[in-house]
């Protein structure tokens, strides 16, 4: 039997009708630093909520230091030496570093406090002193705080949740080192979870891929495999596009020039020289991970964002001034990625929400038709077949795919002539992505310039005419689809390019 | 393993406000006979007694409607500002500086035509309750200073501006060194329409209609709900979320400084610490019972206004007032539990 420190066997969970984890096996070994790579809801973070105790499995057993553990809780994880840091800090803001790291009453430093923080803010190349609060640290050294605070309730596992997502690169390098000299002194057993290959490259020795819920590789050695490799295992196989392409391109609808926009707090370029293109009647795809600017990009497009500089023009009239009605009125719809809360407002009716984008134009005075509202949902509902209970229901009370679908026909049944689509099918079934995806083919039809961001592949490989890969703020790689496979757009993802 | 667990409903029925205030209000009627036989008195003595004397006669059921008008106005005040889920908790003061602000605007003019210059102090005291909240107003759009706080402190602030007028500059000499301002004329005293019921009743029906129409029915109303549901969906529809609420709240003081002017115009016809007797309190009760509902607030503030009147007159075969006070107090509580049955289900759920 090898010797594991964790093992997890057949681990299935379920929330509602998804399957978050399905028979997966995961098991680390003593003092070593492990990858746990996937895309965003491939499962990462459930398992790792399973193993410190926050969730408990449906199936399957936990074997900590080969004694099976009959349930576990966040109080027995952390006995056993299972400690967790999640994507949002769990730091006390008000208290100081000094009483968040020995709040725990497993803190193994009472004692002896000064020199053990001595030594490892050395390790973790931190000056602050320990008096001070958490709220006035950055978020650089919160993050380390997080980490030092498993050190001082003797946390032997410390499963690490998208570490490096709030960090610059030169933090993240530091990190690296950090995490490197705690697994070869201390033999902490590290897991460090992400979806960028890089950092998994550089930091890790073996590594596991989540996909859809699956394991799909266990303990590949970091060393052996490559980039394709992962990449493959990660996104698995794509299929080509099933939807014509045929159509030609007419006019330029939208163009964005040379735009820029700057992080003027953390001074920190979030685009960087954007130039983009979109004609009549073409579905252009923004590809890329999450947080590398599209959202950024897409506000600044719709007018929300104003604070930027470059060009923005629709049907070749300069709008980069105007605000957000004003580009409303030139005939350009935007769907956000975040649908309840900024596309529909939370706690209002189904009607209220259903004419958002349009009410100003039937406005008479100061005077709402009530009758005029009715219609318009009732168009919507009919034209887009969305199910609402009635008009006067809370927005939030329809399923995703509806509220969905009533998002996207508000803004799609005036006929924009262009259409910003952030994220347009996170998180429906599968019938609703298909429904979703119809509509932006059928208006792509009628003419109008598509912009679709997204973080799913197979959506963009589907739809889209182009793919532009978006990196840290920066356009790095472009697409003809007929150019476009897995490998050289998931590689340009990772910001690998030759 | 079972577990409890709630669901919002996804329909609640419409009528649902209503009878979570009638039963509020049986709730309420059963803790006060509780209490009256604590005391060795007859509910049902009492309680007809009440009945009889806040609505049995022209003259009661007048009484109780005027005591209803600045509940009415205060409540539909703070209904409008409810609409951007702000709470104005200020409707005291501004009932205060309402009628402060008729007094000024009476002592430095002069209007020769009663009929105008009524209307011209009708004006001053909704725009002195605009200016009560203009502060609250400034510090939550610029700052985001929590308005319930601001909104209670000025009410103190207002207080003691109230205190210092009437013991100092506007102190009436006649009034026999009781804190008072001195009585405004005769020419702008609201008149009657039926037995002692104030015009300010008619000012009331009008402004109730006004509300109901802004909040439901106009563009600016639905532009008040979405900058109150989301201030991101706000911005990304092109709405001035700050803008709505800067406007709404002053609407919403401006409303409750019109109680105090047609209370000064209508009843005490002075400034004195008696211009409120804690309406703009009640008003929140009111609103909050209606669901911010206008037409709801016109009828839970009739009610209020005659239970008050109700209260004051038992006192005569020595019940305490604040029968009624407990009354009001409890059919709010009991309301808003009662509501929460229609808003949400329990159901039994399998421990996931």
């Amino acid at each position: 039997m090898k010797q594991y420190i964790l093992e997890a066997k057949n681990i299935s969970k379920t929330f509602g009708n998804v399957k978050a984890l399905e028979n997966v096996n995961f098991y680390l070994r003593k003092g070593k630093i492990h990858g746990l790579l996937g895309e965003n809801g491939a499962g990462k973070s459930s398992l790792m909520n399973i193993l410190s105790g926050i969730y408990q499995p449906e199936k399957g057993s936990i074997f900590i230091n080969n004694v099976k553990q009959k349930s576990l809780d966040p109080e027995s994880a952390s006995e056993l030496g299972i400690g967790m840091v999640h994507q949002e800090f769990r730091l006390i803001e008000s208290f100081s570093i000094e009483d968040n790291l020995t709040l725990s009453k497993s803190n193994i430093y009472q004692n002896n406090f000064k020199e053990a923080y001595e030594k490892y803010s050395e390790i973790f190349s931190l000056s602050v002193k320990p008096e001070k609060t958490i709220s006035q640290l950055s978020v650089g050294e919160k993050q380390k705080i997080e980490i030092m605070k498993l050190i001082f309730k003797d946390s032997k596992i410390m499963l690490l949740d998208e570490p490096t997502a709030v960090l610059t690169p030169q933090e993240t390098d530091q990190l690296r080192i950090s995490l490197g000299t705690l697994s070869e002194e201390d033999e902490k057993t590290i897991v460090l979870i992400s979806h960028k290959l890089k950092e998994i490259r550089e930091f890790t020795e073996k590594v596991f891929v989540m996909k859809n819920g699956k394991m799909v590789a266990e303990e590949l050695s970091t060393k052996d495999v490559t980039d394709d490799n992962l990449i493959e295992l990660m996104m698995g196989n794509i299929q080509k596009s099933i939807i014509d392409k045929s159509n030609t391109a007419g006019d330029t609808k939208l163009s964005i020039k040379s735009l820029e926009y700057v992080d003027k707090v953390n001074n920190f370029k979030i685009l960087d020289n954007i130039n983009l293109e979109i004609k009549a009647g073409e579905i252009i795809g923004i590809a890329g991970v999450s947080g590398n600017g599209q959202v950024e990009l897409a506000n600044i497009i719709s007018g929300i964002e104003v604070d930027y500089s470059g060009k923005i023009l629709i049907n070749n009239k300069d709008v980069s001034r105007r605000g957000v009605r004003s580009r409303k009125k030139l005939n350009l719809s935007y769907i956000p990625e975040n649908r309840l809360g900024v596309g529909l407002a939370p706690g209002v009716s189904v009607l209220d929400n259903s004419i958002v984008r349009d009410y100003f134009k039937t406005r008479l005075g100061p005077h709402l038709s009530r009758s005029k509202t009715e219609n318009y949902l009732e168009s919507l509902i009919n034209k887009f077949s969305i199910k609402a209970p009635n008009s006067k229901a809370e927005i939030s009370t329809l399923s995703g795919g509806n509220m969905q679908k009533l998002l996207m026909g508000r803004e799609l049944i005036s006929n924009p002539e262009v259409i910003i689509a952030s994220q347009p099918t996170r998180g429906l079934d599968v019938n609703a992505v298909e429904a979703i995806h119809n509509l932006l083919v059928e208006q792509r039809d009628k003419g109008s310039a598509i912009l679709m961001i997204s973080e799913d592949l197979d959506e963009l490989f589907k739809l889209s005419n182009r793919i532009h890969v978006m990196f840290e703020g920066k356009i790095v790689k472009s697409f003809n689809i007929d150019d476009a496979d897995i490998n050289n757009v998931g590689l340009a993802m990772a910001g690998i390019v030759e | 393993m079972n577990n409890l667990k709630l669901f919002k409903r996804q329909t609640v029925n419409e009528l649902s406000t209503f009878y979570s205030f009638l039963i509020g209000f049986i709730i309420a009627i059963f803790i006060g006979s509780i209490i009256l036989l604590i005391q060795d008195k007859s509910p049902i003595d009492t309680f007809s007694l009440m009945l009889r004397l806040s609505v049995g006669s022209i003259n009661s059921l007048s009484a109780s409607l005027n005591k209803a008008i600045p509940l009415i106005l205060a409540g539909l005040g703070i209904s409008i500002i409810n609409s951007v889920k702000l709470w104005n908790i200020g409707a005291e003061g501004q009932i205060f500086l309402g009628a402060i602000a008729v007094n000024f605007i009476y002592i430095n003019t002069q209007i020769n035509s009663p009929s105008i210059h009524i209307f011209v102090l009708l004006v001053a005291g909704f725009v002195g309750g605009s200016l009560c909240i203009l502060i609250p107003a400034i510090t939550k759009v610029v700052f985001g200073v929590n308005e319930i706080i601001t909104t209670l402190l000025t009410n103190y602030i207002v207080f003691g501006v109230t205190i210092f007028l009437i013991n100092g500059p506007w102190k009436d000499p006649k009034s026999l060194n009781f804190p008072a301002a001195a009585y405004v004329g005769e020419e702008v005293f609201l008149p009657t329409i039926i037995g002692k019921l104030s015009f300010g009743f008619l000012i009331c029906i009008l402004f109730t209609i006004l509300a109901h129409y802004l909040k439901n029915k106009s563009v600016f109303g639905f532009e008040m709900r979405i900058a109150g549901g989301s201030a991101m969906t706000a911005v990304y529809a092109g709405i001035n979320a700050k803008q709505k609420a800067f406007i709404a709240m002053l609407i919403g003081g401006g409303f409750a400084g019109l109680a105090g002017a047609i209370e000064l115009l209508s009843q005490t016809h002075r400034v004195s610490t008696g211009i409120s007797q804690g309406f703009g309190y009640t008003a929140i009760i009111v609103a909050a019972i209606t669901g911010m509902r206008p037409l709801g607030i016109f009828l839970v503030g009739s009610l209020f206004g005659a239970l008050s009147i109700g209260g004051s007159v038992i006192q005569t075969i020595g019940v305490s007032a604040y029968i009624a006070d407990i009354i009001q107090a409890s059919t709010l509580f009991g309301a808003l539990i009662i509501q929460f049955f229609f808003t949400y289900q329990i159901k039994k759920v399998e421990n996931d």
